[in-house]
């Protein structure tokens, strides 16, 4: 083929885009709406059926009991994603301001442990805080406590500590890179005009890194309030969340049509809060914090 | 020494702190693999490394490695293919762009529970016997792809399409431009993104789960043993995972930096 041809890149668009977008309808978007569908759907003894049914979210919105554990689910998403954000934040604004050479070795630090599977991150807890673990061992041996103390494991707590210990990259990260878009003349303008460390800090350094501190903890609290892994290892019958009861009714009980109603609340919790969020600050910002 | 002072060595102090809560967890680990124990935790009860040889002896966490291993490599081929297509058509300006742009990097927020769950409704209303290279490759492509796209797509929008027209000046078609001009200037992010998209694919947990057939991956194995038999040599699959997956993504993060990563 000769003659006068288009410039620019190569291809056309839509057909380079068509293998990846087909992908995405066939395997995401129909089985979203496949999700959506069958909570409207029953379950019964003899599997799932086609329906229009209500039952579903019927059950979720009148038993209490579905209620409360979207409730606790959020206070614990909440608190590990408040108790992250506390914590990391002095560690981004530290590493954000180390000459070059030690910045890049305090990242490659930071994100050596969050290599290692999340699953294996949540398991190493149980033999920290377990009747065996770690921490009686060490308060025994102090003569702190005479019995082991059983309290520690198995609760709302324990699920805490281990959803921040899991997540917290997600935190320090996008702070870190909005702090170290802070120009250090910036600060030294501050104190020039007399500002002490600490006014330069809430009145310079906080407003311009807000942005990185609300991608952080949006990522955090979405990422928490899916938990699954964490809870169903530290959380025993008391720490159970969210996750644990869609995961229940697909790989205990055959309960697909409510498991799919429960999944959809959750999804529809997300969605809430990335568009609550959204008002703020782009989604791009998010994501460009978790790449 | 001022109050500046004090603020700065507390600073400092709270970030070796932080480092350490965050490897003495892992430190624990490791040195519970080799205690002579029958229980997974303490008192130390001496040295051992037969925790160790349980493993290595063990025909299932070998399956289980080259599951992972088989799944990651054709998954993450998938992946990286997907979003190179993509990228380039992400060179051009057409309609509905923002939305595609949407529809693929969305999933990443969504909770990786429902991504698992949509996927179990979905195979077994068409009817698909679950298996490695089916559903959990459908699964672990699903959660790779928008990252794969998104470590990708800058690389290649830094293209110079000047140089596409200089090519075609020179009589090339569209397909030698790619072969002969985009392809070597490209390979060494597609090579990173690959990488990188296999220490995801080995990461993959939740979704696995859901859509799981007789072969396990290497989190799920470990999983089935944590929840069904908590066996003593736990600690020393751990560490080993531990190993295998630093190891790994040291790899990817080595030739990420290497090739000039900007996102």
């Amino acid at each position: 083929m000769t003659g006068i041809r288009a410039g620019g890149p190569i291809g056309r668009p839509l057909l380079l885009a068509a293998p990846a977008s087909l992908w995405i309808a066939l395997f995401t978007l129909a089985p979203f709406v496949l999700l959506v569908a069958v909570s409207f759907w029953v379950s019964g003894y003899y599997g799932t059926r086609p329906d229009f049914s209500l039952s579903n979210y019927a059950r979720i919105f009148q038993n209490e009991l579905y209620g409360l554990q979207l409730l606790k689910t959020l206070r614990i998403a909440l608190v590990s994603t408040l108790l992250a954000l506390v914590l990391a934040y002095p560690v981004a604004w530290f590493i954000s301001r180390q000459a070059l050479r030690m910045k890049t070795l305090l990242i490659l630090v930071l994100f050596i442990p969050f290599w290692v599977n999340y699953v294996v991150r949540a398991f190493v807890w149980l033999p920290i805080l377990g009747r065996s673990g770690a921490i009686n061992s060490a308060l025994l041996r102090l003569g702190v406590i005479d019995t082991p103390v059983d309290g520690l494991l198995y609760s709302e707590g324990a699920v805490i500590v281990g959803l921040v210990y899991v997540y917290t990259l997600f935190m320090t990260l996008p702070i870190l890179l909005t702090l170290e878009r802070i120009d250090e003349n910036v600060l030294d303008a501050a104190r020039d005009l007399g500002a002490a460390p600490l006014q330069v800090f809430f009145r310079v350094v906080l407003p311009l890194s807000w942005p990185g501190a609300l991608a952080g903890c949006v990522m955090v609290f979405l990422l928490t309030l899916s938990a699954y892994v964490t809870p169903q290892l530290l959380g025993g019958p008391s720490g159970l969340m969210f996750g644990n009861l869609i995961a229940s009714q697909f790989l205990g009980g055959n309960n697909w049509a409510f498991g799919a109603a429960l999944s959809c609340v959750l999804v529809a919790v997300a969605l809430a809060v990335l568009a609550a969020a959204g008002r703020w600050i782009k989604l791009h910002r998010v994501l460009g914090g978790a790449a | 020494m001022t109050a500046d002072r004090w603020v700065v060595v507390a600073l400092r102090a709270y970030v070796a702190l932080f480092l350490v809560a965050l490897y003495a967890p892992l430190m624990v680990l490791v040195a519970l693999s080799f205690n002579d124990s029958r229980i997974i935790g303490f008192p130390w009860e001496g040295f051992t490394a037969r925790w160790y040889g349980l493993i290595l002896d063990s025909p299932a966490f070998a399956e289980a490695i080259v599951n992972s291993a088989l799944v990651g490599i054709v998954s993450a081929a998938i992946g990286t293919a997907l979003a190179t297509a993509l990228g380039l058509g992400f060179r051009h300006e057409f309609r509905l762009k923002k939305v595609l742009f949407y529809a693929i990097v969305t999933p990443i927020v969504l909770p990786g529970i429902a991504g698992g769950v949509l996927l179990l409704l979905f195979f077994s209303l068409m009817g698909v016997t679950p298996s490695l290279l089916t559903t959990v490759l459908v699964a672990h492509v699903n959660w790779l792809l928008p990252f794969a796209f998104l470590v990708l797509y800058p690389r290649l929008s830094r293209l110079d399409s000047a140089l596409e027209d200089a090519a075609r000046d020179l009589g090339a078609t569209d397909w030698q431009v790619f072969a002969r001009v985009i392809w070597p200037a490209i390979w060494p992010g597609a090579l990173a993104t690959f990488l990188f998209a296999l220490t995801l694919s080995f990461d993959e947990f939740i979704r696995t789960i859901f859509v799981l057939g007789g072969e396990r991956t290497i989190p799920v194995h470990f999983w089935v043993l944590v929840v069904e038999e908590l066996t003593p040599e736990l600690p020393a699959m751990a560490t080993a995972i531990v190993v295998i997956t630093v190891c790994l993504s040291a790899l990817a993060h080595a030739v990420l930096t290497r090739t000039g990563n900007r996102s």
